[in-house]
């Protein structure tokens, strides 16, 4: 449930390295953060080209019953977003680590990758 | 204050339900996911458990007239053996509660209010109450199953319970020596049922319609798909839609008034509102994009701070943004509002709901 081959942060994004895009990693958010949220209906995420801020609203993923906000996992550049969430938002929850992915970005620093939580840690924080 | 249960609630537990605390009590909100819950009641059928919903028994000489002087809608069109839809109003005219009265006699009635304010309802028609008559609070006597959908009336058939009878009627019957009462009700626009059902019983039942309904592609629902249902009908939710700031006639409610009743509580303010026309009206929105709007957001006409949303969720079945808005009563349907989504200015069409065409009968 929590790929040890990517690093997460405590807002229940995960990140991999390397996306597609050169120099980037790519976002999406976890398995944990699908099913707490339920049925995902509507996503806002940032534009291609969008500076984002690491800790910080960058969109927003809305259920039936609730929003919630998306944080970037570090700061960067968004280079590329998944364009198939805007008719098909379920892929978040059917497959959050794979066609369900939302973002990717250059990041300021790629160090930063580094230091975010291992899957170990991860489960450990929601597994409580 | 930890929450009530239902009698249900471990069979909730073992499908694996979400729960949420809904007006003190903890309720399935939704068990394989609210839009699949949704679709089976538009496509197959859904059991709900709806048992935090009061209980409120009216009765003794005159009961059907005392409740008639009381709630707003005339108690004169209906027969025993049918509900009826209706409000609890204040003096003021605002909404204490909607609730579904059964007219078992013209001696005994049956109020289903909502959980929040059956304390309220049972505890104003007590204190008016004439000599001879009681109000009992009686939450916990009957759990009440809402199934609700096309194959509602395959799955309690085969169960040998009867189906079939008009539209707000209801049945007296058994099911395996426990005595139920079958209404054809519900809140979701699908035709369906809802069973009262001895509150201790109701395990039996549920698992009896499930296991029968599997071929039908019953599932369990909570009530994160009751209120998706209901938005798309257009249905007001008391507390969001109306309350005792949203009078009747501002809530689409209009229609259960008996306005021609020489008695009924709130009647003089009603009456004058009508005359003069409500203040403002509640409406269907739909979005022209893709969000959602949401209750409490303020919405504009012509750039103003004209109105507000009252409910507002995801509508499965046509995939956009739905809600109910209170809006100037010259904004009519078909008109372009904006809803301010958090910062963003947002465009949604109104229209005349049910939002979804359904086949309810």
């Amino acid at each position: 449930m929590y790929p040890e081959d990517l690093k997460y942060t405590s807002e229940h994004e995960w990140v991999r390295k390397p996306g597609e895009a050169d120099g980037s990693v790519r976002v999406g958010i976890t398995h944990f953060a699908q099913e707490q949220l339920g049925d995902i209906v509507y996503v806002q995420l940032p534009a291609v080209g969008d500076a984002v801020t690491g800790g910080k609203t960058c969109g927003e993923l809305e259920s039936t019953k609730s929003v919630s906000e998306l944080f970037a996992p570090m700061s960067g550049r968004v280079v590329a977003r998944n364009d198939e969430l805007d008719s098909a938002p379920e892929r978040i929850n059917t497959d959050p680590y794979g066609a369900g992915w939302m973002f990717e970005l250059v990041p300021d620093d790629p160090s930063v990758f580094d230091g975010l939580m291992s899957a170990e840690d991860y489960r450990a924080q929601v597994e409580g | 204050m930890t929450p009530a249960r239902t009698s249900l609630y471990n069979r909730h537990a073992e499908l694996r339900a979400k729960f949420a605390e809904f007006s003190g009590w903890e309720m399935p909100l939704q068990y394989s996911g609210v839009v699949n819950e949704h679709t089976a009641v538009r496509e197959r059928a859904g059991l709900f458990d709806v048992s935090h919903l009061g209980k409120v028994s009216v009765s003794g000489p005159g009961a059907r007239a005392f409740v008639d002087s009381c709630l707003t809608n005339s108690l004169d069109k209906i027969e025993p053996g049918h509900a009826q839809y209706t409000l609890c109003c204040d003096e003021s005219g605002g909404v204490v509660d909607d609730l579904i009265v059964y007219l078992r006699s013209d001696d005994d009635l049956l109020l289903v209010p909502n959980a929040a304010n059956s304390a309220e309802v049972a505890r104003r028609l007590d204190q008016a109450a004439p000599e001879g008559v009681q109000v009992r609070d009686e939450h916990r006597r009957y759990a009440i199953l809402a199934l609700q959908g096309p194959a509602a009336d395959t799955t309690l058939s085969s169960l040998w319970i009867p189906v079939g009878h008009e539209y707000m009627s209801f049945v007296d019957a058994e099911y395996n020596d426990i005595a139920i009462t079958v209404c054809r009700t519900g809140y979701t626009g699908e035709r369906g049922y809802e069973l009262l059902v001895p509150w201790d019983d109701a395990g039996v039942v549920w698992d009896a319609i499930l296991a029968c309904g599997e071929p039908n592609g019953v599932e369990p629902c909570g009530l994160g798909a009751r209120d998706t249902l209901r938005t798309e009908m257009g249905y007001p939710l008391h507390g969001q839609d109306l309350s005792m700031d949203i009078s009747p006639l501002q809530g689409r409610s209009g229609w259960a008034v008996g306005w021609t009743k020489p008695a009924f509580w709130g009647r003089e303010v009603l009456l004058a509102e009508k005359a003069a026309g409500p203040a403002r009206r509640l409406r269907g929105i739909r979005s022209t994009g893709r969000t959602i709007p949401r209750p409490g957001m303020a919405v504009k006409v012509d750039g103003a701070d004209d109105g507000v949303v009252t409910s507002g969720t995801f509508s499965p079945t046509l995939r956009v943004g739905i809600g109910l808005a209170l809006l100037p009563p010259k904004v009519t349907e078909g008109a372009e509002v904006k809803v301010d989504i958090r910062g963003r200015s947002e465009t949604f069409e109104v229209v005349q709901p049910p939002f979804v065409k359904t086949s309810p009968s």
